[in-house]
C-alpha cells in the first residue's frame, strides 16, 4: 500500500456546550470471516435542544453508532474504543449497572419497529410502566398513572382503557407512539430515534414527527434522528451527519448540507430522492453499486468504487489515500473545494431542480 | 375460552370413539382368533367354540362392538358379575375387570409420565438456557455434545445400565419400584427415582437443543433489545422478555411429545419392571386380549387428549396473542 | 391331554426356553460349557427313578422337621408374571403349580427326600389310594381334621366337586386326564355334564361315587394305574363346595394349604399369610415355617438374577420361584463360590427334538443324517449353555422313569457337535443331494439364533433349506396342523408326571393325529400304536417303565420321527438367609414346601 501514515481524522476540538461528544469511537465485531470495521473513527457532538440527524445507507453504520451509546452490544463479541462522553461521563467504560441506570432514564432510544420492538406478551402500559418503576422507584399504582398520562402525550384516544391492551391490538402509528411514550417516559436528556417513522404511512410519519418536536421543545432533550430518508432530516434536524461504510463523510448544518452538499456520496443520496418540485421526465438515479463490505473495505477512499469522479483526483489518490474530515462543516473528499462546488452547481444541482 | 373448551371436547370425544371403532375392527382384521391362545396346544373345534361362547366371540363383530359400547356407558353383565359403568369389559386371559385394572395401574404410569415430564422440562430447558446464556463458551460445547449423546441413548439400554450401576452394585439407589404416594411420599419418590431419570433423558436431550436454539434466537429480537434499552436489567430481560418467547415452540413440540411422553413411560414400565399401563398394553397385545387392550386404547389416548388440551390451554397463558383472537 | 391355558403360550416359553429370555452374553455360556460343574447324569438318575407308592405312614402328618429349620420371617418371591389362574382347576403352569403346593391341596402329593426319590402319598387322603378291580375302581378316604381356611370340614362331597367342576364350560385351561379316563376322550367328556355340578345334576355312583364322608370312588371303564399321579397335578386340589364361586373363584379362590392369600394386587403383587386351619399333624410333606411370601411381579430373569446375586436389604429373604439365572448372568454366578452355595440346580422335563414330518421325510437315512448331523451343543449353548441344556441322546427326558442314560443310537454323547461326514455319507446313500427342505422355527430370539446353526448343519450336509419363520404366539396351532407343509419343526415336550405315559401317548401315538394334535411327527405305525394301547393298561409300574423304554428304543431306531437335540436344566439362585433349598423334582423347580428364613 501505498498510503501515507496519517490516515486518521483531525481531532476536533471537543465542543463545551456539547451534552453527548462522541470522539474517535470505532465498534469492532469479530465474526468467523474476519474484523467487521461498523464504525471506525467516528467524532460528533450534539447539544441539549439540538437534533443531529444522521443519514447513511443500510450497513452503514449509524446504527451501531447509536447501540454502541446506549451500550447494547455484546461485549464478548464486540470491541469498542473511543471516547462517548454524555453530560461528561464516559460511557464506553462505564459498567452495566451505571449503564442500566442510564438506559431509559437519561438516555432512550425509539426503534424502528414497535411491532418488533414491543413484546407481544405484556401490556402496553405495563411494558411503559417497567422503566418507570426501575428509575424513579416509583409503585405499580403511580407508574401505572404514569403510563397513562404518557399515553395521553403521545396522543393516544381513551388511554385510561388502552393501556391495559396488548401491542397486536393497536395500529402501527398508536405503536409506534405508545413506544414513544415508552422511551419519553422517564423524561430522557438524550433520545435516539432509530428510524421512527419508516415503517409508517406518510400522514403518520408527519404526525409521528411533529410529536418528537414538540416534545424535544416540552423537555429540552438532545435528538439524534437516524434515518435514511433527508426528507425527514429536512424538516426536524438541526445538524447533520452523513455516514458511509462506518465512517462520517460530511458534517455540517442541515441547511449547508441539503443546499450545498459537498461529498460525491451525498450527492448521490439527494439524487436518489423524489422532489415535489423535480421534473417528471427526470429519472431518479440511484447510487450505482453497492455499499462496500466492511470486512474488507476498499482501500483509500471507501466510496471510491461507486464514484464518478475519481478520475478529477490526480495521482490516484482516491485508491490509495483516505480522505479525512476536517472539523466542523466539511467532508472527507480528495476533491479540492472549487472542484466540489464547480461539479456541484454544473452536474449535480440542474438535476435536482 | 368456553367455546373453545366445548369444541374441543366435542373433537375430543369424536377422536376417541374413532380411535375405539379402528382398534376394534382392527382386532379381528387380524387373521388370529384370540381363543386359540386359550385353547392351546391339543384344540380341538368343540373346545374352541366353548371358548368363543366364554369370550363371547361368537357374535357379529358389529354387535360385540355395539355392547361394548352400550358397556361404557351402561355397564354390564359377566359370568363373574355386574361390570357396572364405565364397564370396558372383563379380560379374556384372567376375567378381572378391565376398568379396574385400568385405574390400578393408571396412577403409576400417571406419575411416571408426569414426573418425567417435570424433570426432563427443568432440567432440559435449564440445560438450554445456561447453554443460550454462555453461547459459543466451553459450557455451551458441553452441553450441546452431552445432548448428543443422551439423544442418541434408548430407555431400554440406559436402563439396565443405570441399575446395574447405582443399584446392584453399588447400592446407592433405591431399585424402581411402585408405592402409591398415599402410602408413602417417599417410597413413592425413591421408587421412581431412577425410572424418572432414565426416561427423562431421551427427552432432556432435545429440549435441552430446542430451549438453547429459541433463547438464542429470542435474545436477537429486538424488544428484547428494546427491553435493556430502556434499562431492565439482563436478567430481567432474559427471563421475562426473551425466555417467555422462547416457551412458545416449546410448549408447541411438548403437545407433539405428549404421546412419545406416554410411550416412553410404558418402556420405562417394561425396562424396569414396574406394574403401570405399559406392561398390561404389552401383554393385552400378546394375549390377544381384545377388552384389556381397548381399555388401554381408550384411557391412554383420552389421557393423551386431556395433556394435549392443556398445552394448548398454556399457549393462551403465555401468548396474549392467541387468548385474545 | 393337555389343554394349554392362555398364559400357557408365553409361561411356556419361559420354562422350556430355560432363562434364555435374554440371550446377549454368548461368551458366559461358551465357557461355562465347556469347564461347568452343573450336576448331570448323576442327579437325572434319581429324578428318573420310578415314583413309588406310599402307605398311609409315609402319609401321615407332621413332615419330618427340617434340619436346622426356625420360624418366622417373610419371605420375598420376584417373579416375571402373574400367575395366569388362582383357581386350581384351571391351573396347569409351572408357576401355578408351585403356588398350588402352598396355598392348595388335593387328594395325593409328592414326597421327596434329600437324593430327590420321589414317593406319592396321601395329602389330603390317607393314603395314595386302593385299587382294585384290576386298576379299575380306585378308593381314597380322608384324613381327619381336614378344614379350609374358613374352618369349614372338608368332605368326599367337596372332592366330588372338584372333579365334576371340572367340566363346567367356564374351566378351559385345566388337565383333563381324569375327566376322559371316567367319561369320553377327547372334549366328550363333556357331554357327561355339560354345566358342571352347579344345574343339582352329578357323574353317576357308577362312574364316581361317595359312599360316605370320608370315601371317595373313582370307577374307570379302562385301568388307569397312573390315577394317583394324576390327581397330584394342581388342576385336581380342592375346591370346596361351599365356597366354589365359579368364574370369580379365579381370583379369590379358597386356601387349603399351609398359607393363604391376604392380599392380591393382579399383575402387581400377592402377599400369603399363614393358614391357621391348616393342620400340621394332616400333612406329611408341607411346612410353614415362615410368617408369609410376598409374591411380586414384573422381575425379569435378568432382573431376578441380578437383584439375588447383589443380596443386598430384602434380596437376602428373596426367592425365584420359576425365574432362572439369566444367560447373560450364569457366568457371574458359576466364576462366584459364595453365591454357588446359593444355587439348586436340576433337570426340567422337556425334550426339544426336531420333528419330521413323516408324510414328506419319507425316507429314513436322510432323518437319520439329520440326527446324526445336528450339533446339539451348539444348540442348547444358545439357550443357557451347560447350565440351560444338555444333548439329548434319546426322545426320553432324564427325569422320566424308564430312562437309560447309556442309550445313546446316534452317538451324540461322543459328538455332541454332530457327525458331518457320517451324515453326508447317509445323504450321497439315499441320494437326497440337494433336497428341499422347509425348516420352520419360531420367531423368539432363541429360537432365531438356533435356526442359524441348525440351517447351516442341514447346508453343510448337502440338503437345501427353505426357512420358514412362524410367529411364537400360533406356533403350536401352526405345526399341529395335519396339513402344515413343512418338514422340520422344533418342539419341546414336557412330562405331567414322572411317567411316560403323559409323553408317548400324546407324541407318537399316531390314531390321536388330528388338527390341533401333538403328534407332531405325523407317525402312525401300527405296532407302536398297540404297544401304546398295551403299556397303558400296565397296572404294575416297573413292568409299565420296562415296556415304554422298550418301546422307545423302537421308535427311535426303527422309524427315528424327531432328532432328539437337548434336555433343558433349571438353574435357580436364592438369597443368602432362605434355607431349606432343595430341587424339587415334582415343579422342577425350588421346593417351596420347606423354605425357611436363617434370620
Amino acid at each position: 500500500m501505498t498510503t501515507l501514515t496519517k490516515t486518521e481524522d483531525a481531532p476536533a476540538p471537543t465542543d463545551p456546550d456539547a451534552f453527548l461528544s462522541v470522539r474517535d469511537l470505532r465498534v469492532h465485531f469479530s465474526t468467523e470471516d474476519g474484523l467487521v470495521k461498523a464504525v471506525d473513527g467516528l467524532s460528533f457532538d450534539l447539544e441539549r435542544g439540538q437534533t443531529l440527524g444522521i443519514v447513511g445507507e443500510s450497513g452503514s453504520g449509524k446504527s451501531v453508532t447509536n447501540l454502541s451509546i446506549l451500550g447494547l452490544h455484546n461485549p464478548q463479541s464486540s470491541t469498542i474504543t473511543g471516547e462517548i462522553l454524555l453530560d461528561g461521563q464516559d460511557l464506553t467504560d462505564a459498567s452495566d449497572k451505571e449503564l442500566e441506570k442510564l438506559r431509559g432514564n437519561k438516555m432512550a432510544m425509539i426503534f424502528q419497529d414497535a411491532l418488533t420492538a414491543l413484546s407481544p406478551y405484556y401490556t402496553v402500559g405495563r411494558q411503559i410502566a417497567e422503566p418507570y418503576m426501575k428509575h424513579t422507584g416509583a409503585s405499580k399504582k403511580e407508574a401505572r398513572a404514569r403510563a397513562i398520562e404518557m399515553l395521553g402525550k403521545v396522543g393516544i384516544p381513551d388511554p385510561k382503557n388502552r393501556v391495559d391492551d396488548y401491542p397486536h391490538q393497536f395500529s402501527g402509528g398508536m405503536r409506534q407512539r405508545a413506544m414513544i411514550a415508552m422511551s419519553l417516559v422517564c423524561n430522557p436528556e438524550l433520545l435516539i430515534a432509530d428510524e421512527p417513522t419508516t415503517a409508517l404511512d406518510v400522514t403518520v410519519q408527519a404526525q409521528i414527527l411533529d410529536l418528537l418536536k414538540d416534545l424535544q421543545q416540552e423537555f429540552g432533550s438532545a435528538i439524534i434522528l437516524i434515518t435514511h430518508d433527508l426528507g425527514v432530516v429536512a424538516n426536524v434536524a438541526d445538524d447533520l451527519l452523513v455516514m458511509y461504510a462506518g465512517r462520517a463523510v460530511e458534517r455540517g448544518s442541515v441547511r449547508e448540507v441539503l443546499k450545498r452538499p459537498e461529498h460525491p456520496y451525498t450527492w448521490g443520496l439527494l439524487g436518489s430522492m423524489p422532489r415535489l418540485a423535480s421534473d417528471v421526465s427526470e429519472p431518479l438515479r440511484p447510487i450505482p453499486g453497492s455499499p462496500p463490505s466492511l470486512l474488507n473495505p476498499p482501500a483509500g477512499c471507501a466510496f471510491n468504487p461507486r464514484c464518478d469522479y475519481v478520475d478529477l483526483v490526480g495521482g490516484g489518490r482516491c485508491t490509495s489515500e483516505r480522505p479525512l474530515l476536517p472539523a466542523g462543516r466539511g467532508s472527507a473528499c480528495h476533491l479540492e473545494a472549487e472542484r466540489k462546488q464547480q461539479v456541484f452547481i454544473e452536474k449535480i444541482q440542474p438535476r435536482l431542480g | 375460552m368456553l367455546q373453545f373448551l366445548i369444541r374441543r371436547t366435542f373433537g375430543a370425544i369424536l377422536t376417541l370413539f374413532l380411535i375405539s371403532a379402528v382398534t376394534f375392527f382392527m382386532f379381528f382384521a387380524i387373521p388370529q382368533d384370540p381363543a386359540l391362545l386359550a385353547c392351546g396346544k391339543n384344540c380341538t373345534p368343540d373346545a374352541l367354540a366353548v371358548i368363543h361362547q366364554n369370550l363371547g366371540l361368537d357374535k357379529p363383530v358389529p354387535v360385540q362392538f355395539w355392547n361394548f359400547l352400550v358397556g361404557i356407558f351402561a355397564g354390564r353383565d359377566f359370568a363373574v358379575g355386574h361390570c357396572s359403568a364405565p364397564c370396558f369389559g372383563v379380560s379374556f386371559s384372567n376375567q378381572q375387570n378391565v376398568w379396574d385394572t385400568i385405574v390400578d395401574r393408571f396412577p403409576l404410569t400417571l406419575s411416571l409420565s408426569v414426573g418425567g415430564l417435570i424433570v426432563f422440562l427443568i432440567v432440559g430447558l435449564g440445560a438450554g438456557l445456561i447453554a443460550a446464556k454462555n453461547k459459543g463458551t466451553a459450557i455451551d460445547k458441553v452441553f450441546s455434545s452431552a445432548s448428543l449423546v443422551l439423544t442418541s441413548m434408548q430407555i431400554y439400554f440406559l436402563g439396565p445400565v443405570v441399575l446395574g450401576l447405582f443399584v446392584y452394585s453399588t447400592g446407592w439407589l433405591d431399585k424402581p419400584s411402585w408405592v402409591p404416594i398415599g402410602e408413602s411420599v417417599s417410597g413413592w419418590f425413591m421408587g421412581l427415582l431412577i425410572p424418572w431419570l432414565v426416561m427423562s433423558v431421551i427427552f432432556t436431550a432435545n429440549y435441552t437443543r430446542m430451549s438453547r436454539s429459541t433463547m438464542i434466537e429470542q435474545l436477537q429480537e429486538e424488544h428484547v433489545r428494546a427491553a435493556r434499552a430502556k434499562g431492565m436489567s439482563s436478567r430481567y430481560v432474559f427471563f421475562r422478555y426473551a425466555w417467555r418467547g422462547s416457551l412458545i415452540p416449546i410448549v408447541t413440540i411438548l403437545g407433539m411429545d405428549l404421546g412419545a411422553l406416554f410411550g416412553g413411560a410404558m418402556v420405562t414400565e417394561i425396562t424396569f419392571g414396574l406394574p403401570g399401563i405399559g406392561r398390561l398394553a404389552r401383554d393385552s397385545v400378546i394375549d390377544k386380549d381384545l377388552p384389556l387392550t381397548m381399555g388401554v386404547m381408550i384411557v391412554s389416548a383420552a389421557f393423551i387428549l386431556l395433556f394435549n388440551l392443556i398445552v394448548d390451554a398454556m399457549y393462551a397463558v403465555i401468548d396474549p396473542r392467541v387468548r385474545l383472537s | 391331554m393337555s389343554i394349554f391355558g392362555t398364559r400357557r403360550t408365553r409361561a411356556a416359553v419361559i420354562a422350556l426356553a430355560a432363562g434364555s429370555l435374554v440371550l446377549t452374553a454368548c461368551g458366559g455360556s461358551n465357557d461355562s460349557g465347556s469347564k461347568d460343574n452343573s450336576k448331570t447324569q448323576e442327579d437325572a438318575a434319581k429324578q428318573s427313578a420310578a415314583v413309588t407308592y406310599g402307605d398311609a405312614k409315609a402319609s401321615t402328618g407332621p413332615a419330618a422337621e427340617v434340619p436346622g429349620a426356625k420360624p418366622g420371617g417373610t419371605i420375598s418371591v420376584l417373579q416375571e408374571d402373574d400367575f395366569s389362574h388362582l383357581d386350581p382347576g384351571q391351573t396347569y403352569v409351572s408357576d401355578g403349580k408351585i403356588l398350588d403346593r402352598l396355598i392348595q391341596r388335593g387328594l395325593t402329593q409328592y414326597q421327596e427326600d434329600d437324593e430327590g426319590k420321589q414317593t406319592l402319598v396321601g395329602d389330603l387322603a390317607t393314603d395314595s389310594g386302593k385299587q382294585t378291580d384290576g386298576g379299575k375302581t380306585w378308593t381314597f378316604t380322608l384324613k381327619d381334621g381336614l378344614k379350609d381356611q374358613n374352618g369349614s370340614a372338608i368332605t368326599s362331597a367337596d372332592i366330588r366337586h372338584t372333579i365334576e367342576r371340572m367340566y363346567a364350560p367356564f374351566i378351559t385351561d385345566g388337565p383333563t386326564y381324569i375327566q376322559q379316563w371316567l367319561s369320553g376322550s377327547g372334549t366328550t367328556y363333556r357331554k357327561a355334564l355339560p354345566d358342571g355340578p352347579y344345574k343339582g345334576k352329578h357323574l353317576p355312583d357308577s362312574v364316581l361315587a361317595t359312599p360316605d364322608e370320608k370315601t371317595v370312588v373313582f370307577k374307570f371303564k379302562e385301568p388307569q394305574p397312573d390315577l394317583p399321579q394324576a390327581l397330584a397335578m394342581p388342576g385336581y386340589s380342592v375346591v370346596p363346595e361351599k365356597t366354589d364361586t365359579k368364574e370369580k373363584y379365579d381370583t379369590a379362590p379358597v386356601a387349603t394349604g399351609p398359607y393363604k392369600i391376604a392380599e392380591f394386587k393382579p399383575g402387581k403383587s400377592l402377599k400369603l399369610v399363614k393358614n391357621t386351619n391348616w393342620d400340621p399333624k394332616t400333612d406329611s410333606v408341607r411346612h410353614q415355617y415362615v410368617d408369609g411370601f410376598n409374591i411380586g411381579f414384573n422381575h425379569s430373569d435378568d432382573d431376578q438374577t441380578k437383584t439375588l446375586l447383589a443380596d443386598r436389604g430384602e434380596a437376602k429373604n428373596s426367592i425365584m420361584f420359576t425365574g432362572q439365572v439369566a444367560t447373560n448372568q450364569v457366568r457371574n454366578v458359576v466364576e462366584d463360590p459364595e453365591a454357588m452355595k446359593r444355587t439348586i440346580q436340576g433337570y426340567a422335563p422337556y425334550v426339544w427334538q426336531l420333528n419330521f414330518n413323516l408324510d414328506r421325510m419319507t425316507d429314513k437315512k436322510v432323518r437319520d443324517a439329520i440326527t446324526y448331523a445336528l450339533p446339539s451343543a451348539q444348540i442348547y449353548k444358545l439357550d443357557g449353555g451347560a447350565y440351560g441344556g444338555e444333548t439329548a441322546t434319546g426322545l426320553m427326558s432324564p427325569t422320566t422313569p424308564g430312562y437309560d442314560k447309556t442309550y445313546d443310537p446316534f452317538g451324540k454323547l461322543k459328538k455332541p457337535n454332530g457327525d458331518v461326514e457320517k451324515a453326508k455319507q447317509l445323504i450321497k446313500e439315499a441320494g437326497a443331494e440337494g433336497k428341499k427342505v422347509v425348516y420352520a422355527y419360531a420367531n423368539t430370539p432363541v429360537r432365531q439364533q438356533q435356526s442359524v446353526v441348525i440351517a447351516d448343519r442341514l447346508k453343510a450336509i448337502g440338503l437345501e433349506v427353505v426357512k420358514k419363520e412362524i410367529d411364537q404366539a400360533t406356533w403350536y396351532e401352526q405345526v399341529g396342523k395335519v396339513d402344515n407343509g413343512l418338514d422340520l419343526y422344533m418342539t419341546g415336550w414336557g412330562q405331567d408326571w414322572p411317567s411316560a405315559s403323559t409323553v408317548f401317548p400324546p407324541l407318537y401315538d399316531g390314531t390321536q393325529l388330528q388338527d390341533g394334535s401333538s403328534v407332531y411327527s405325523h407317525i402312525n405305525d401300527e405296532k407302536v400304536n398297540k404297544e401304546i394301547a398295551r403299556i397303558l393298561k400296565i397296572t404294575d409300574p416297573a413292568e409299565a417303565q420296562k415296556a415304554w423304554g422298550a418301546l422307545h428304543r423302537d421308535i427311535v431306531e426303527r422309524i427315528n420321527p424327531a432328532a432328539p437335540i437337548y434336555y433343558t436344566k433349571v438353574f435357580q439362585i436364592f438369597g443368602s438367609n432362605v434355607g431349606g433349598l432343595r430341587y424339587s423334582a415334582d415343579s422342577s423347580y425350588v421346593d417351596v414346601t420347606r423354605l425357611y428364613l436363617k434370620k
